[in-house]
């Protein structure tokens, strides 16, 4: 289960998915830089993510770094993070 | 990010993660904890000397002893947090996975399993309990089949005889009993004094006696009926308790029954047979050997400090340590000529040896980290409270009484407040626009032979007058009081006027 979480998913051409539900920090965080790393400048990476301490630490440490992130409520209890990659 | 990270999560992964210190506040600056599990509270002293240097890289040189044995550390960054992993995977530590944060109920884990301190050691012992409790903690540790429960699980074991594990806050408690001359346990089970639903409760005796081989059976099989049949609709109704108490004990112990494939013989003898005992230098099960029960009250240490405890448990005892659910630190198998030595060095050290035993019997919370809380918070607060009551009463008076005081920051009540002699719960309230911390005053809670949950007698007292208001409640007990009768009857049988009339200042 967690190998599919490690892994980044081509959605379509220029956005990506990674799945972080059911994972605690510090594994999101990481797993965001990780995958932003990974991608070009004008992509987008869709985070989905159900622990609500990642959802409030990592758009202020992505924004730190220049990214830009918005947040979308999916459910009481999931996020969606869209990280713009290009600075 | 290197390929190296994704396979060190993947080991990492359900075996440790960092929480979060969430003081709205920010009264700190510290981001994470972690929390890490010391099964039983027993650990060597180079890993104590390895968690120092831990604490001393990573978290601004502090640490935390908690009620649960644990060791915690603060200001933990989630980009160093690989490194201190890899650090705590060769020592054979491992976190809780703070799953709280989640809003469902779900990603529960089992908690670091309490036993008595001097397990193995004490004399009068009724069963070893610590090899039970790290062959449970090692079965639960990271098995994904329990790493979803509706919340999180909290086991104790005692084998003393005595309560030092406080088995009426657990979720599921082991207690070594004999009966007609044979040797097991008992079990209580759906403690919690949290506010969740339905609220503070204290763990039921099940009255049934079974064998200590049947332990981790039971331990795993009561962890499947809290996993299979437990709230998840609910986070507030996801404890333990709620389902214990919706079911009732008789159909609860049926389906263990049903469970284990065998039905339990009574057990109608006392839970417990006398009260914990394990404060300052005490004698060992071997003739020549001592432990001693150094105070740490509220259980914040810096790491010069546990290095040089872990020091000393290498010069003069066998080089273990075992933390305390009361959040001290004990240094075992000391022998009879090195025992004042000891005592010395630790008096130098700035360790109060000679204070009152309330030093040893009260636990503070970290409402500075993680509490919706404000200053005076829980671990400053009780230091403050039990240094004035010694200057204020003396330490022989205070002794004669042994009184636990328990300070809780915020109503969550992670210190236990509800089942201390005097228990002190923080809340924030709003007088003339700003937000100030005041604590509620509870009464007769305790743990042990008769547990029972304190009885809250003053709201709303501001922090900075509460020292003086505990010091008026124990001046009004000791003038007033029948010879033997403690202190939560003496405050339970007066009517809530007179309780209110002794509660005036006294400087």
């Amino acid at each position: 289960m967690i190998k599919d979480k490690l892994r980044v998913e081509k959605v379509s051409e220029g956005l990506y998915r990674l799945d972080t539900r059911g994972l605690v920090c510090p594994y999101p965080q990481l797993l965001v830089i990780r995958a932003l790393n990974s991608l070009s400048s004008k992509d987008v990476l869709e985070v989905l993510i159900d622990n609500p301490p990642s959802v409030r630490d990592i758009p202020p440490i992505l924004e730190e770094r220049g990214y830009k992130v918005d947040v979308i409520q999916l459910d009481n209890m999931t996020w969606k993070m869209l990280v713009r990659v290009s600075k | 990010m290197s390929l190296r990270l994704a396979e060190d999560i993947e080991k990492f992964v359900g075996r440790y993660s960092i929480g979060r210190d969430s003081n709205p506040y920010d009264t700190t600056g510290s981001q994470h904890f972690l929390r890490i599990k010391i099964p039983g509270g027993v650990l060597s002293s180079d890993q104590f000397r390895e968690i120092a240097l831990l604490s001393s890289k990573y978290g601004r040189g502090f640490a935390e002893i908690t009620d649960r044995q644990d060791i915690q550390l603060h200001w933990i960054r989630a980009e160093d947090s690989l490194d201190i992993f890899g650090v705590m995977d060769k020592m054979g530590f491992t976190t809780d996975m703070c799953g709280q944060g989640f809003g469902g109920a779900k990603y529960g884990d089992v908690r670091n399993v309490v036993c008595c301190p001097v397990s193995g050691i004490e004399r009068n012992e009724i069963f070893e309990s610590y090899p039970l409790a790290k062959e449970i903690t090692r079965f639960f540790t990271g098995n994904p089949d329990f790493l979803d429960l509706p919340r999180k699980f909290k086991i104790s074991i005692s084998g003393c005889g005595a309560d030092c594990t406080r088995a009426v806050i657990n979720d599921l408690a082991f207690v070594a009993v004999r009966s007609e001359g044979v040797t097991g346990f008992t079990i209580l089970i759906g403690g919690s004094v949290g506010p969740s639903l339905p609220g503070p409760r204290l763990a039921k005796p099940t009255r049934i006696f079974i064998e200590p081989k049947e332990v981790f059976d039971i331990a795993v099989a009561v962890v499947e009926i809290h996993r299979d049949y437990g709230n998840r609709e609910s986070k507030a109704k996801a404890r333990f308790k709620w389902l214990v108490e919706a079911w009732g004990l008789e159909k609860f112990i049926s389906i263990l029954e049903n469970k284990i494939g065998r039905e339990f013989p009574r057990y109608d003898g006392p839970v417990f047979i006398r009260r914990a005992d394990h404060e300052g230098v005490q004698p060992q099960k071997i003739e020549g050997y001592w432990y001693i029960n150094i105070p740490i009250l509220g259980g914040r240490l810096t790491s010069s400090l546990m290095i040089q405890i872990a020091d000393l448990a290498d010069k003069f005892g066998n080089g273990e340590l075992r933390l305390t659910p009361t959040q001290n630190i004990i240094i075992p198998n000391v022998k009879e000529d090195s025992k004042k030595t000891v005592l010395e060095t630790l008096a130098k050290t700035g360790f109060s040896m000679n204070g009152s035993k309330t030093r040893w019997l009260s636990v503070g919370c970290s409402s500075d980290f993680c509490g919706k809380a404000r200053d005076m918070h829980g671990k400053k607060m009780l230091k403050d409270i039990v240094e004035y009551l010694e200057e204020y009463f003396g330490v022989e008076t205070l002794n004669d009484l042994g009184l636990r005081i328990n300070v809780s920051g915020c109503p969550h009540d992670c210190g236990a407040s509800l089942v201390s002699d005097i228990g002190l719960i923080g809340k924030q309230i709003k007088v003339n626009d700003c937000l100030i911390q005041v604590y509620d005053i509870f009464i007769g809670g305790s743990t042990g032979e008769k547990p029972s949950l304190g009885i809250c007698i003053e709201k709303n007292v501001p922090a900075e007058e509460l020292k003086f208001r505990v010091a008026s409640l124990i001046t009004s007990y000791i003038r007033n009081r029948k010879t033997g009768e403690d202190i939560g009857n003496f405050y339970k049988k007066h009517s809530n006027e007179k309780l209110k009339n002794s509660l005036g200042i006294r400087r």
